[in-house]
């Protein structure tokens, strides 16, 4: 077991499978030469060579494509977007190619190929580079996607990603790349579809993911003294949902309450409420609960962006809200400081 | 009162608004000369001339982003996206900077773009000429989504939605384009967006819908009837914003509720229809909200009737619904 960085195990993942198949390569906008925007590909390029290690230009929708064209010719490409924000340009290539050639073709190509980079909010970067996207590739048949928030988690399921013969979103937290985790040694992968309990609890269960989820184990502990106790649930693969570990879970508190980064309309946690409600009807004892960004683009201000954004003392609210206790504190304040 | 159907209405709609509006202007894949490939804009180019009514390449992302220059500028426009399929490449203008100029700008700039299109299956347009995308639009802070599903709204709500400040997805549902007919007035009348409305009252349960499966649920209905059930249907017009008023107080007459649409299931409208009513009126219901919707999976060519939920698909989910 050795201590990494989350962008350290991303790092690892690549470089394990690209040595043990020479059919995966990496291409994108910075990823070679300068190390990778967020330096997740630090040393790649020294140690693969500029067959594997690909700097593209600034066109997101030629590099995609090209990915999903290598993919269909038998290479397992792995292409860095930037931010996932950039993705938008690139959209149609993802949804009605990469998403569809299997199909399309009566499963005579398959479509290996991982769409990667960082998702959501990092700090004043305004309305088009704090985007939680993740809704818009999980209402997609044909890709799967995929959200990690501990650095053991990043690699075991970027292995997975990897070798998985679909197309897979696979979006990292931008305010994750420096947290510090075990990581398991050598080649050990977490399977795609499968949730993990980040924490045991028996009053309410919180569902979260990506940066999300460490601000809900967060508001666990705060709640923890005041001897609520709270299960914390990462879904880890937003698509396939891994359903029956969160009906587990609600079918034990009883209370459910869902924190996402994204909109609060017509958003993952959407779907997860749905679910949650068809399958645990009886067992809920109150409404389940979704904490998520505001209804606006994402201000530019720091306490604005502080304020439309989840934090501890909302998520709070919300456990205390869906177990009828009253609220010891005000609901989140304005604050000036972000991470 | 003509009777027509939903090709006729909007045209009629795009007709009384150009005359009433000289900023009002129409751009798109075939939209001139040949009026469309629905026939949506027919008449439009010999009344109002090339520079009013204007054809364009192939190029969706430039479609979008001149009319969103256009709009800053003081125009009006209207372009149409020839199939909701082909709206992808013109997806970061639509969600990164048509969504986003009012905020961005303080305020100084609103963009009126209304972007008309065609949705859904039904008419054997394979993957590429029968999806559903709202969704997407819906969770975008900024724009407006409407969808309808009867000549006479299909008029007013967008004669409603060009006369409005903010962006508007107009999805038109293409399989009952002319099949769907109805008595629509002559001249001038709006359609408030927002507003849901109760199609058939009933009082066992609620059934929630839009566009085209607004008659597939009609046909469940009546299917449903037949065997003693009383479902209500409401059709919802607008997605986005959302008439939750009328959704909850339905809701909390019946304690019952069937959701359809033919979009995949996962992470579709319907999730947030029923997320927002387990939020709101959980104890209201008295069995668990269902879903009836398309598979997920890429719209198939062969099995698209399969695909699409049927009214005897719906007609069960009401029967399940209302004796669980």
């Amino acid at each position: 077991m050795a201590r990494l960085s989350y962008r350290e195990a991303l790092n690892q993942a690549m470089c394990e499978e690209m040595e043990r198949d020479d059919s995966i390569f990496l291409m994108g906008e910075e990823v070679g030469h300068y190390q990778g925007a967020y330096k997740v590909s630090q040393g790649m390029l020294q140690k693969f060579g500029e067959k594997r290690v690909i700097d593209t230009p600034i066109a997101e929708c030629g590099f995609v494509g090209v990915g999903i064209g290598a993919a269909m010719t038998g290479l397992r490409p792995i292409i860095e977007l930037m931010t996932w924000n950039f993705s938008l340009v690139a959209i149609d290539q993802i949804v009605n190619n990469a998403a569809k050639i299997r199909l399309m073709s009566g499963g005579q190509f398959k479509m290996p190929v991982v769409f990667r980079g960082p998702g959501g909010a990092a700090g004043q970067l305004g309305a088009q580079h704090s985007q939680a996207l993740e809704y818009m590739y999980a209402n997609v048949p044909g890709l799967k996607v995929v959200m990690p928030s501990t650095p053991a988690d990043a690699k075991g399921l970027l292995k997975m990603a990897i070798r998985d013969d679909d197309p897979v979103i696979f979006i990292e937290g931008e305010r994750l790349y420096g947290v510090q985790g075990e990581v398991p040694d050598g080649d050990v992968v977490v399977p795609l579809g499968k949730a993990d309990v980040k924490r045991e609890g028996t009053d309410c269960t919180i569902v979260s993911w990506s940066k999300m989820l460490t601000v809900a184990l967060e508001a666990a502990e705060v709640l923890a003294k005041e001897n609520i106790s709270v299960e914390v649930v990462d879904p880890r693969t937003i698509k396939p949902l891994d359903g029956e570990t969160i009906y587990q879970s609600v079918r034990k508190t009883n209370r459910c309450v869902v924190v996402e980064e994204g909109h609060g309309f017509s958003n993952v946690g959407a779907e997860i409420v749905a679910r949650v409600q068809r399958n645990c009807f009886d067992d809920l004892d109150a409404p389940i609960e979704r904490v998520h960004r505001m209804e606006i683009p994402m201000p530019y201000a720091a306490n604005l962006e502080a304020m439309i954004t989840p934090d501890v003392p909302r998520i709070i609210a919300a456990v205390k809200r869906v177990m009828y206790l009253p609220e010891s504190k005000p609901e989140s304040k304005p604050q000036s400081k972000v991470e | 009162m003509p009777v027509w159907n939903i090709i006729q209405a909007v045209n009629d709609a795009l007709r009384i608004e150009m005359r009433r509006d000289p900023r009002v202007v129409i751009l798109g894949e075939d939209v001139g000369k040949f009026g469309g490939v629905f026939r949506a804009t027919t008449g439009l180019f010999d009344e109002f001339g090339g520079d009013r009514v204007f054809d364009t390449p192939l190029a969706e992302a430039g479609i979008i982003g001149s009319a969103i220059g256009m709009a800053l500028y003081g125009l009006r426009p209207v372009p149409e996206i020839q199939f909701a399929d082909f709206i992808y490449p013109a997806y970061d203008q639509i969600v990164n900077e048509l969504a986003k100029f009012r905020y961005r700008s303080g305020g100084q700039y609103p963009v009126p773009v209304v972007i008309r299109t065609p949705y859904g299956g039904g008419i054997r347009g394979g993957h590429y000429h029968s999806q559903s995308p709202e969704a997407y639009f819906a969770h975008t802070p900024g724009l407006k989504v409407v969808i309808p599903s009867n000549p006479y709204d299909a008029k007013g709500l967008l004669l409603s939605s060009i006369r409005g400040e903010d962006p508007v997805i107009f999805m038109e549902p293409k399989r009952v384009y002319r099949a769907a007919k109805g008595e629509v007035p002559e001249g001038d009348y709006t359609v408030p967006l927002g507003k849901a409305k109760v199609v058939r009252e009933g009082s066992q349960l609620t059934v929630l819908c839009y566009g085209a499966m607004v008659h597939t649920c009609v046909e469940a209905a009546q299917l449903a009837e037949k065997d003693g059930f009383d479902p209500e249907i409401i059709d919802l017009r607008t997605l986005l914003p959302l008439d939750t008023e009328t959704v909850l107080e339905s809701v909390r007459k019946t304690g019952r509720v069937v959701i359809a649409h033919e979009a995949p299931k996962t992470c579709g409208y319907g999730a947030e229809l029923a997320a927002m009513i387990a939020e709101k009126a959980l104890m209201s219901l008295e069995a668990p909200i269902s879903r009836v919707a398309g598979f997920d999976t890429p719209f198939p060519y062969t099995l698209e009737n399969e695909y699409m939920p049927s009214p005897d698909r719906v007609a069960l989910a009401i029967k399940q619904t209302a004796q669980f």
